[in-house]
């Protein structure tokens, strides 16, 4: 992962890059995040941050994430693959409602009143799941007060600028230019981050 | 000048040490026995450390300095959301209780932001009723000294500012710690504690500071004395908040509620004086507590002499 972060304040920028990684790392994206770059202007007032997702997993169906067998009416399903259990269990009660859907252990589910063939074709997302964790971890960086927020968003780019009062045309622009050029991906093979150094320097350090 | 110091130790021959202090006209601020150790927390004369210090030899305890023991501090962030707390806020009034300060941590309503971060009258009120406060801000220079000066330009009490950036100088603060600015994790690396240090130092240092200024025109008696006058009392008995009388530099915060105990509180006896006529007795901003602000010895006479009679040829004409 790369973390850049321009602005006008050498400690400040520093600490942020610093800041973003380690929620990162706290929310387990650290490795489902390409490229980060952030803008700060604290005397403008303007905090730019445009996110790079890595590609997340292809989107499944439910018949080949667990067995489906019809029983007197209803239909239960043995999860094969635990990673999936809690976004099935989100879509399936958002689908149906809770009171049709009983988890009886850990990876068996009864669904009441609902024939195999409407479960099957169902698919899970990850792709929206993994948008709504990095925009999680975004709001835990972007400064409390800057409530003003432009927000632009494609595939695998998510750009937010946000100011304290009005956001003015120039900030727009700017972040448009940054999001234009995080979506045609930046040349990382120069760039060396000071967050990806110091894991070199840890590792190197180690007995 | 009084000093702060507890004691470690056993019970056995506890009541000489006792005894010792109140002979060189100390107090026993805190008792804490546990089966057979106990640890008290008490205020001497500083030139009688010696004499403690050889008492406590000869009774096998040791001497630990709490310098902040009998001070009440506010740490005080922008507000109360994940992006200030609990680090590294938290993490500094946890330290500064090690010293033996009270802290209290608090966010401000409208404390976020540049421009639109204020705060009320009710607040720096709020803030002012403790020995001290600590007020922890950000990562960029600009913000601080450009906007974030005006949350305690106007408090009264001793203000510590904790930022991020280095800074040669703030107005409006009686001392600066640079290096420790927003923080996601716990501060535990070694340069981490010792920023930890270094503003528990500041604080001791101006908190230092005003207990020099109060000897100079000393208090008509020491809080701690008050304290174990009103500690008995049946409210106070009763009250089943956390450290239900805390000691602050000129007086003490009671967690009764004032209207149904000022005249309990103003009645109590202080070497032949009632309370009330040596102290302000007031409510407290913290919800259902009492402050008691105990007068200096200049101001108890001068209130004296102003309410005796006058005497000399105009009163007997």
């Amino acid at each position: 992962m790369n973390i850049t972060v321009e602005g006008s304040e050498e400690y400040g920028n520093s600490i942020y890059g610093e800041l973003f990684d380690r929620i990162l790392i706290d929310l387990g994206l650290a490795n489902r995040i390409e490229d980060v770059k952030m803008i700060i202007e604290p005397e403008k007032p303007l905090f730019l941050i445009s996110v790079r997702m890595r590609q997340a997993r292809t989107a499944v169906k439910v018949s080949d994430i667990c067995s489906i067998t019809p029983r007197e009416g209803n239909t239960y399903m043995v999860i094969n693959n635990e990673s999936y259990a809690p976004a099935l269990l989100a879509l399936l009660w958002k689908q149906f409602g809770r009171d049709r859907i009983e988890q009886l252990t850990r990876l068996e589910v009864l669904t009441h009143g609902i024939p195999p063939e409407k479960l099957q074709d169902l698919t899970l997302d990850p792709g929206e799941e993994l948008k709504k964790e990095v925009l999680d971890a975004i709001w835990r960086l972007l400064p409390e007060g800057f409530k003003t927020r432009h927000n632009l968003y494609s595939e695998k780019v998510m750009t937010i600028a946000s100011t304290e009062h009005d956001m003015k045309p120039e900030f727009v622009k700017l972040a448009e230019s940054v999001h234009q050029e995080m979506v045609a991906g930046r040349d990382l093979s120069g760039m060396e981050t000071k967050v990806e150094d110091e894991e070199e320097e840890d590792e190197g350090g180690e007995p | 000048m009084y000093e702060v110091l507890m004691f470690d130790g056993g019970v056995y021959r506890i009541n000489e040490l006792f005894e010792l202090v109140e002979d060189i006209g100390g107090f026993v601020i805190q008792k804490t026995q546990i089966q057979v150790m106990i640890s008290i927390t008490i205020a001497i004369p500083a030139e009688d450390r010696p004499a403690i210090e050889a008492k406590t030899r000869e009774l096998g305890g040791k001497l630990i300095e709490v310098p902040l023991a009998g001070t009440e501090i506010a740490v005080v962030g922008p507000t109360l959301g994940r992006h200030h707390m609990p680090h590294p806020i938290c993490d500094i009034a946890e330290h500064l209780r090690r010293y033996g300060a009270i802290t209290v941590v608090m966010g401000l309503a409208r404390g976020k932001g540049r421009q639109t971060a204020q705060i009320t009258a009710d607040e720096q009120a709020f803030i002012e009723e403790y020995d001290a406060a600590v007020f922890v801000l950000g990562n960029f220079k600009d913000c601080i000294m450009k906007e974030k000066i005006r949350l305690f330009e106007h408090i009264e009490i001793p203000v510590t500012v904790v930022c991020g950036p280095e800074i040669t100088g703030l107005p409006n603060c009686e001392a600066l710690v640079c290096g420790i600015g927003r923080k996601v994790e716990r501060m535990r690396h070694a340069e981490e504690i010792a920023k930890l240090e270094e503003t528990a130092q500041a604080v001791q240092d101006i908190v230092a500071v005003k207990k020099m200024e109060i000897d100079e025109d000393p208090l008509y008696v020491h809080p701690a004395e008050v304290k174990q006058r009103i500690e008995n009392l049946e409210p106070v008995k009763q009250s089943l908040r956390p450290a239900p009388i805390v000691l602050h530099l000129n007086g003490l915060r009671v967690k009764v509620p004032f209207e149904e105990t000022r005249e309990l509180l103003s009645g109590v006896d202080v070497f032949g004086r009632r309370l009330g006529d040596i102290s302000i007795i007031s409510p407290s901003r913290l919800g259902g507590s009492t402050m008691i602000r105990i007068l200096t010895k200049s101001q108890v006479a001068s209130k004296d002499a102003k309410a005796a009679p006058p005497i000399g040829p105009k009163a007997e004409a």
